[in-house]
């Protein structure tokens, strides 16, 4: 379990590092990507802990997302509408759903795990 | 399920997600330099700007009095090439005065011939002429002008009522002095010598007229042929044209 975060700090570190940097009118999409991809995440770490893990689901949904994200975005510029505000709804609202999922079956193993501790 | 593999895929995953979130972070994260100079530094910052400034334009301004120098330069040049292609052309053309090596031609009578009774022999046919002029051309006469009248490519020796005319010149009394100009010293003494020894003296002779052919001289004016040149049927070519 130690391994994805650990990837998570190589990762930003390897960002911070590399010092690339984007132009201003293209943060948007980068920002959006970037909660679709928080989002995946966090749902990947939900259904793992949920074991109804699916590896295929769990990457496919990572780049679609991405990909739909952007593209929303894209669109939402050309049409002169914040569309991506939408995915912002959409992709924090299940974040927050999923962090609470995740936090409750966190909670529930830890008392069970207390209650054992308990018991023996 | 394989564990393992699902930790590669998350760590893979979580490994992009934080580079991706490490450029956001960047991109978002905009300079925090605050400025904390006072007035006299703000001062010698302006001056020295200005100063700057000031170096540009007239460093620009030289620039550009440069530019025209070269512009008017260039214009004077182009200029002064057309001139000299105009000058050229006129002078191929026969529309200077030429002065320069050549020889001169003497045409007169011949005294000894002269019969009593019969009439004076005063006009030189045209062609006996245009075989001389020919001749001439052949031997590399670059200018030739008889009786004053410059010849040129298109001019016309022809019979008028008795008279020979040259251009709408009449030559008139003998003798007639043909003047020939060539481009050199050395090819005006060739001209000499090969109109010495030339069968037109002899066709002159038959028609009782003596060619006297001069030694090569190093400076005789041949004038400029003073008509206007009509061109009726020449046309310039367009630029780029196939036929």
């Amino acid at each position: 379990m130690w391994l994805p975060v650990m990837g998570l700090v190589i990762g930003i570190i390897l960002g911070l590092l590399t010092e690339i940097r984007i132009p201003e009118e293209y943060s948007n999409y980068l920002s959006i990507a970037v909660l679709a991809a928080f989002d995946t995440l966090f749902g990947g770490i939900r259904a793992y802990l949920q074991n109804i893990y699916d590896e295929k689901v769990f990457v496919s949904g990572f780049f679609f997302n991405i990909m739909l994200a952007a593209s929303l975005a894209f669109l939402g510029v050309h049409l002169g509408v914040d569309l991506y505000l939408a995915a912002v709804f959409a992709f924090g609202v299940r974040l927050f759903q999923n962090i609470a999922v995740i936090r409750r079956i966190l909670l529930t193993k830890w008392t069970t795990n207390k209650e054992k501790i308990e018991k023996s | 399920m394989d564990k393992k593999k699902i930790n590669l895929s998350l760590t893979l995953i979580a490994i992009l997600v934080g580079f991706m979130i490490a450029i956001q972070f960047q991109t978002m994260k905009k300079p925090v330099e605050r400025d904390t100079r006072d007035v006299w530094q703000l001062r010698e910052a302006l001056l020295q700007e200005k100063e700057l400034q000031s170096n540009l334009l007239s460093e620009i301004r030289s620039n550009e009095e440069k530019l025209s120098a070269y512009e008017s330069k260039r214009k004077q040049s182009k200029e002064q090439a057309l001139k000299d292609t105009l000058q050229e052309l006129k002078m191929e053309a026969g529309l200077t005065e030429i002065s320069g090596p050549g020889i001169t031609i003497q045409i007169e009578p011949v005294m000894e011939d002269v019969q009593l009774g019969a009439p004076l022999t005063n006009v030189v046919s045209p062609e006996l002429l245009k075989r001389l002029l020919n001749e001439l051309n052949m031997y590399e006469a670059k200018y030739v002008a008889i009786d004053g009248q410059r010849t040129i490519n298109t001019t016309v020796i022809r019979d008028i009522n008795g008279e020979t005319k040259i251009d709408g010149h009449t030559l008139k009394s003998l003798p007639i002095e043909i003047k020939v100009g060539v481009d050199d010293m050395k090819s005006a003494e060739k001209l000499s010598n090969q109109m010495k020894v030339s069968k037109a003296g002899d066709e002159f002779f038959t028609e009782s007229l003596r060619l006297t052919v001069s030694g090569p001289n190093p400076t005789i004016i041949i004038p400029a042929y003073d008509h206007s040149i009509r061109i009726k049927y020449m046309e310039p070519i367009k630029e780029g044209g196939g036929s």
